[in-house]
């Protein structure tokens, strides 16, 4: 028999529990308030930049682990090495942020405790994103929240954001269609999974896509991949991947546009679109550190890290070399970096007072100096703190 | 004589607990390495605690009768989701709509639950995996339900819900209704940092309610059947006990309480991820039951809080005290959160051999 015990509370749980709480006492005590915890969780080897301007409060930035998109991390990094660990805060969300939610809000809390904290920028904005926001407003009000890349509702997202930004995925519809078509596809293949097209902005590209190729005469084939973050994971998305290109090539020819909407598919994805002389107009999220550097076996050097030019012109050389030249594509610079550089700079400007947060001429500004490039940035229908923004691509 | 027995019930007690021991070392020494203040902890340790709690719970009895972890929990977390979403898309506000909500829930978690029942009849000795793919299977039929019919052939209308184009739910539903309806009922708060640490009383009496009546329903009849079925099958069907029945019962009050407990858990959250939020029930409740010194043939209402506080701890710790072990120019923004799925996971992977070689030893 195993009775159920319920009143005798066994003695080691009682004493863990004692162990805990006087510990934590203990570090309640030489701790002089919880920004110093908060300030010694992680950034205390770095230094303040030498250029760093002086404020002082101090930017926390969420990103996923290189693992999940490299280029927004080392955007994080970059914001760092800019102002110093005393200005910027960096943590990580789970790379299964969507079943570790608890995880993801534990590191914001963190961010949160620290009374320096003004403004958390999220890249990017993964499912939970609007929880988070919610449980810190509840108790920070004073910070502001800065959004990269939102992959929930627009509508409600804005409700909890003060400001969100994200490439213009409804023009793109049309764009990467169209540049497939100047690049001489017949048909455009869209790979995806039911919890992207539930995401409002994809399952509306995707049908802008669809239009824009019956527009230009163009077969539109939509292919279901497996969820990487299924029971397959993303080595299971990838694997289909790499052999299901070769398949469609063999039934639609050589002038095959491919896209996906997931990021761990990029590279199979290139790769196979190099190997096999398809076309590959532009990523989900479009930059030239996406996908094509893993797929090229192109090995960036230390000095060369962040240097987009050395990069386009690295992968130049490798589609050359594969054949496929004309026929492979993206934007210009990462839009990870940029997206994480404008969004900090607003916020650093916002908290001072500077700017409005959701000012769209400001983020214009900020976007189009991150980029070096031209920027178009568009409101997202009539929501006055949400806007989508697009680049020219560079054919290599 | 009496220093060697008090020896050996030392060894004994702390092979026992082992595990509860291990994470709370590993707590303790996260709070000490990262230096985390109580009162930062205590913010995000007891809502977590309130919100998880009654899904750990709803893991005993199946334990009890013998059945193993029931990673079927994941549909009645689905049956839970399937009556929120019918009661957000309807425009539900207020604690009378979480009611609907669980009351909504619970004709489907006893279908669904005396499915799984029988289903687990046919596959004795290998319920845990055969309730982990079911939760698989279920998870395929759910998105499809959502995915394809939400619109077209159901009739959802609420734009909160439905996706613009008129087919399938959004991916992340924003619970305007019935989001932190039983949290908010009362909430004392306490501000002695930055931060004001609320106590979500009543979401916390729900639980310990919950406590109070499965202590009951074991003693009762029905309850010391399920024991007897637990313990031996062969012998409680020689006793007159009809053992597919209990242990159909047992699966079928699991499920309902995962559905409530998922209602409970997701109203707390504010938000749920139409298509994912079900996958974490299951791994995460199991994992703070078995952390909390339960095994896969015994687990206590003890063992459910001890676990649910120790794990939802070490989650909270571990990132923040990785990230102090190594500096972010090495990678420290990211190593937190490789060294807490290492930790917990690994711990978890630990009571589970202890489990198995003790059995062997046995």
């Amino acid at each position: 028999m195993h009775p159920i015990r319920f009143v005798r509370v066994p003695a080691w749980g009682l004493l863990g529990l004692l162990a805990l709480i006087g510990v934590g006492c203990g570090g309640e005590k030489t701790s002089d308030a919880p920004s110093d915890q908060a300030a010694r969780s992680g950034e205390t080897a770095t230094t303040t930049a030498p250029d760093a301007p002086s404020f002082d409060f101090k930017v926390g930035i969420m990103t996923g682990t290189v693992s999940q998109g490299e280029d927004e991390y080392r955007g994080a990094q970059r914001m760092i090495r800019k102002y110093g660990a005393d200005h910027i805060r960096h943590v990580t969300y789970p790379d299964n942020f969507m079943t570790e939610q608890e995880a993801m809000i534990s590191q914001l809390l963190n961010l949160a405790a620290d009374p320096k904290i003004k403004a958390i920028v999220f890249a990017q904005g993964v499912p939970g994103s609007m929880a988070a926001m919610k449980r810190i407003d509840e108790l920070r009000p004073d910070i502001e929240f800065l959004i990269y890349e939102p992959h929930e509702d627009p509508h409600q997202v804005s409700e909890y954001a003060d400001v969100s930004i994200i490439t213009d995925n409804l023009k793109r519809g049309e764009t990467i269609v169209e540049l497939a078509h100047e690049m001489g596809a017949k048909t455009f293949v869209h790979y995806s999974f039911p919890r992207h097209m539930s995401q409002e902005l994809i399952s509306r590209r995707m049908k802008i896509m669809e239009e824009t190729c019956q527009k230009l005469g163009m077969e539109f084939v939509f292919a279901n991949a497996p969820d990487p973050t299924g029971d397959q994971g993303l080595p299971g998305a990838q694997k289909f991947i790499l052999e299901d290109v070769p398949r469609e090539i063999e039934k639609y020819g050589t002038d095959t546009a491919f896209f996906s909407t997931n990021c761990g598919m990029q590279e199979p994805l290139i790769r196979s679109c190099a190997d096999n002389h398809a076309i590959m107009p532009e990523q989900c999220c479009p930059s030239p550190t996406h996908g094509y550097p893993g797929a090229l076996g192109i090995a960036i050097a230390e000095g060369q890290a962040g240097d987009m030019g050395a990069i386009r012109n690295a992968i130049q050389e490798k589609v050359v070399a594969a054949g496929n030249s004309g026929r492979m594509a993206t934007w210009p610079v990462s839009t990870g970096i940029v997206g994480i550089e404008a969004l900090t700079e607003i916020a650093i400007q916002s908290v001072q007072g500077k700017v409005r947060v959701n000012d769209p001429d400001v983020i214009v500004a900020e976007l189009q100096k991150a980029a070096g490039a031209k920027v178009t940035v568009h409101p997202f229908e009539d929501v006055d703190n949400y806007y989508m923004f697009l680049m020219d691509s560079v054919i290599f | 004589m009496a220093r060697s027995s008090l020896g050996s019930t030392l060894a004994s007690g702390l092979g026992k607990n082992l595990v509860p021991l291990l994470f709370a070392t590993l707590c303790v020494t996260g709070i000490l390495w990262a230096k985390i203040s109580i009162p930062f902890l205590l913010t995000d340790v007891v809502p977590r605690l309130s919100r998880n709690l009654f899904l750990v719970l709803s893991l005993i009895i199946p334990v009890v009768a013998g059945m193993g972890l029931n990673f079927g929990i994941v549909i009645g977390a689905m049956c839970g989701q399937v009556g929120l979403i019918l009661v957000e898309n309807a425009g539900g506000q207020g604690l009378g709509a979480l009611g609907l909500a669980m009351g909504l829930s619970l004709p489907l978690s006893l279908f669904f639950g005396w499915l799984t029942g029988l289903l687990l009849n046919r596959a004795k000795g290998r319920e845990m995996i055969t309730g982990m793919i079911l939760g698989f299977f279920a998870n395929g039929v759910y998105q499809a339900v959502f995915l394809l019919l939400a619109g077209p052939v159901l009739p959802f209308h609420n734009q909160n819900v439905l996706l613009d184009g008129g087919v399938g739910l959004v991916n992340t539903i924003d619970l305007v209704g019935t989001g932190r309806q039983l949290d908010a009922l009362i909430r004392p708060s306490v501000r002695v940092s930055i931060f004001p640490i609320y106590f979500p009383v009543a979401t916390i009496l729900v639980s310990v309610l919950l406590c109070f009546a499965i202590r009951w329903y074991l003693r009762t009849k029905s309850g010391q059947d399920l024991r007897a079925v637990g313990q031996d099958m062969h012998v409680a069907e020689i006793s007159g006990i009809g053992v597919d029945r209990s242990r159909v019962r047992a699966i079928m009050i699991s499920t309902c309480l995962g559905g409530i407990g998922q209602i409970i858990f997701l109203s707390s959250w504010g938000t749920f991820n139409t298509y994912q939020s079900h996958e974490q029930v299951g791994p995460y409740a199991i994992a703070a039951l078995l952390v909390g010194g339960a095994t896969v043939v015994r687990a206590t209402i003890w063992h459910a809080i001890l676990g649910t506080l120790l794990f939802h701890t070490l989650i909270s710790v571990v990132s923040i005290a990785g990230q102090t072990l190594v500096p972010s120019s090495w990678g420290g923004s990211q190593i937190g959160e490789y060294i807490r799925e290492f930790l917990v996971y690994a711990v978890i992977a630990v009571t589970l051999a202890l489990h198995a070689w003790r059995a062997k030893k046995a």
